[in-house]
């Protein structure tokens, strides 16, 4: 992907820009909010990663301009604070996804990647398939190798979260933000007891699994359809 | 002294002087409305007699001498006076004492002599046949005497005036000076240092006692705050030392070893503890913002009952695996203004502890009812609970009990539930033993 960092911190900005280098990314930085917003507009990007506060012009009326101009690359907001209101804010302005400093690189990575070319909402298909397993997200049903399989609502919506995203990591925090609406992390292992329920829900009688751990990252379906 | 009305004297001042002015201006108007009216009066009664002579002499100059001569023998008409002169200005009649003017018509100040003495009189002249004129006068002394009788009522009224706006003036000037000069000495005081100070209420519940009163609760909850950082930065310090000592532990081992593979342990250690030190720093962030009550700003109606029954969802397999039992009792569509996010994370603060510092086979219930003011919610287990010396400090941050040292935690968990229930404008208490039960009034 072809991503623009528009951060001011040179640390944080270098320490982005190494790390999506290193997965093979082509990266563009800019430490300046018009610096950025004028490379953004110049286009080409699958995503931007924005801080919210920049000199010259802050991260939100960056995604703003940006919007109104009518460009929609995927925006990563970076924010420095925790943020309660500020969440809110920066998804209105426009960004379609936020992350509180201090975050993993693994996190930003994971973040970026189900960003880029993510499917609106108007254009989601109703079945989702990953290898043998279809889920259906009207009926709310899901079979495996057309074995019908009961899920509990939360174990279902994390289900059609990975496979909406199929090869893509999604972290602890995104599906606790994504399937519970949580934007903190509690101390009991919510997501990885939903997964273990789902996973034996899913792999009973079968001996592949289709949901892979990415030990330290998250969690992934194949594309295997 | 620039801008001298804006002080309370000026301003008191200012008002006594438009009322003063305003007086004159009325004084001046009804000075003049009564002098025309007097004067008109005056003319009407000399047009009169003049009228009243004619008619008596019959037209003739002779008819009207005798009709002044028998008016000023009978001395009847006391306040005027008359002279008849023929056309070569010799007096004929009339003892008024002035000379006649030449053409018809009125004099309004016509001087005139009795006894050698000067007056002014207002007269009216008329042509007679053969060229006599007939003047009748009166004289002016009692329209004089009222004007002057007015002016100097005026003028004394507005010199009250003005004196009694200045008294005013320095007599609220003073209040004032005096009430604000202990509001002026508490500042200045707390300037100086001490914070204990407050401002002096003299008890009669007027507007400076008012002022003064939210000035004390302001100065209140400034050292509230205050003590409340204080407290923070000095708990911060004390409690992030250990971690810190274990991360250059760890950092130091790095450095010293030899064998990569375990170099490396040591590293994926130290950073472990940095990521948990950063966890504690946002989450005094966290619970400082919404101790700040920026919150508040983007309270939507929140229906509890439905945040209470997806978190205990959540959390039951989670609990069923490590051997508690979840009893919910929900109350439906108990709703309020707030944040879901921070009333989620509220919850799961307590479901966290009570997962986390029970022993298996715990029952960990879960009640939300609606009362007549609010909204009540309880988080209760069968555990072993705390001391009842514990109890009340264990919103504070950092702060644990003796039994939890060794599991896992920072002792914020609480402090951010009493921070989410404050900016709820709710209440919060801990019940020590039996078990350990947090009850919420919101």
């Amino acid at each position: 992907m072809r991503i623009l960092i528009v951060e001011d911190d040179t640390d944080t900005n270098q320490f982005i820009a190494r790390g999506l280098a290193e997965l093979g990314h082509q990266v563009v930085t800019s430490g300046d909010g018009r610096d950025g917003l004028f490379h953004a507009t110049d286009g080409g990007f699958d995503a931007m990663v924005v801080d919210r506060m920049l000199p010259g012009l802050d991260g939100l009326a960056l995604v703003k301009a940006l919007r109104a101009a009518g460009n929609m690359t995927p925006v990563l907001m970076l924010t420095a604070v925790s943020g309660i209101a500020d969440r809110v804010e920066g998804l209105e302005a426009g960004a379609d996804d936020y992350l509180v400093k201090p975050f993993a690189f693994t996190e930003l990575a994971a973040r970026l990647h189900a960003l880029g070319r993510r499917p609106s909402a108007a254009a989601e298909p109703a079945r989702l398939t990953a290898g043998d397993i279809v889920l259906d997200l009207h009926r709310r049903t899901v079979t495996r190798a057309g074995r019908k399989i009961a899920l509990q609502p939360r174990e279902f919506t994390l289900l059609a979260e990975l496979m909406r995203n199929p090869g893509r990591i999604m972290t602890r925090t995104m599906l606790l933000e994504r399937v519970w609406d949580f934007d903190f992390d509690p101390k009991t292992n919510i997501v990885e007891t939903h997964l273990s329920r789902l996973r034996s829900k899913l792999n009973a009688g079968f001996d592949s699994d289709p949901i892979e751990t990415v030990r330290g990252a998250g969690y992934l379906v194949r594309d295997g359809g | 002294m620039k801008r001298w009305w804006r002080g309370t004297f000026g301003l008191v001042a200012a008002v006594a002087l438009g009322f003063a002015l305003a007086t004159l201006v009325i004084g001046a108007v009804v000075f003049e409305t009564t002098h025309e009216a007097l004067e008109l009066q005056l003319d009407h009664r000399i047009a009169i007699e003049t009228q009243a002579l004619i008619d008596e002499g019959q037209d003739g100059h002779e008819g009207v001498a005798a009709a002044i001569r028998r008016r000023e023998a009978a001395r009847s008409t006391a306040s005027l006076g008359y002279r008849l002169v023929d056309s070569q200005n010799r007096p004929v009649a009339g003892s008024l004492d002035t000379t006649v003017p030449p053409k018809p018509g009125y004099v309004e100040l016509l001087p005139y002599k009795v006894d050698g003495e000067e007056r002014i009189a207002q007269s009216l002249t008329t042509v007679l046949p053969g060229g006599y004129r007939l003047l009748v006068g009166a004289d002016r002394a009692a329209i004089d005497e009222m004007d002057n009788r007015f002016i100097v009522l005026f003028l004394g009224a507005f010199g009250a005036m003005l004196l009694l706006g200045v008294g005013a003036a320095w007599l609220v000037g003073i209040v004032t000076r005096r009430r604000l000069a202990r509001i002026d000495h508490t500042a200045a005081a707390i300037i100086a240092g001490d914070l204990s100070r407050r401002v002096p209420l003299t008890g009669s519940g007027d507007e400076f006692d008012g002022v003064a009163t939210t000035l004390n609760r302001m100065l209140d909850r400034i050292v509230g705050l205050m003590e409340n950082l204080r407290q923070v930065s000095s708990d911060v310090a004390h409690d992030l030392r250990t971690p810190l000592t274990r991360l250059q532990n760890r950092l130091d081992e790095a450095l010293r070893e030899r064998n990569p593979e375990l170099q490396r342990e040591a590293i994926e250690a130290a950073a472990g503890e940095a990521g948990e030190l950063l966890e504690v720093f946002s989450a005094l962030l966290r619970i400082a913002e919404v101790e700040g009550m920026a919150a508040r700003a983007h309270f939507q109606p929140v229906n509890l009952s439905l945040v209470v029954a997806d978190v205990a969802e959540a959390f039951r397999p989670s609990m069923e695996n490590s051997g508690h039992q979840l009893v919910t009792s929900i109350e439906p569509n108990l709703t309020l203004p707030g944040d879901r996010r921070l009333l989620q994370q509220m919850l799961t603060n307590l479901l966290d502890n009570a997962s986390q510092h029970t022993p298996k086979g715990t029952t960990v219930r879960i009640a939300i009812d609606g009362t007549h003011n609010g909204i009540r919610l309880a988080v209760t287990d069968d555990g072993p609970g705390v001391s009842e010396s514990e109890a009340p400090k264990l919103f504070n941050r950092f702060a644990r009990v003796d039994r939890s040292r060794s599991t896992p935690g920072h002792g914020l968990g609480l402090a951010m539930v009493a921070a989410i229930v404050a900016a709820h404008s709710g209440k919060a208490t801990i019940a020590a033993r039996p078990g350990f039960s947090v009850s919420i009034e919101l």
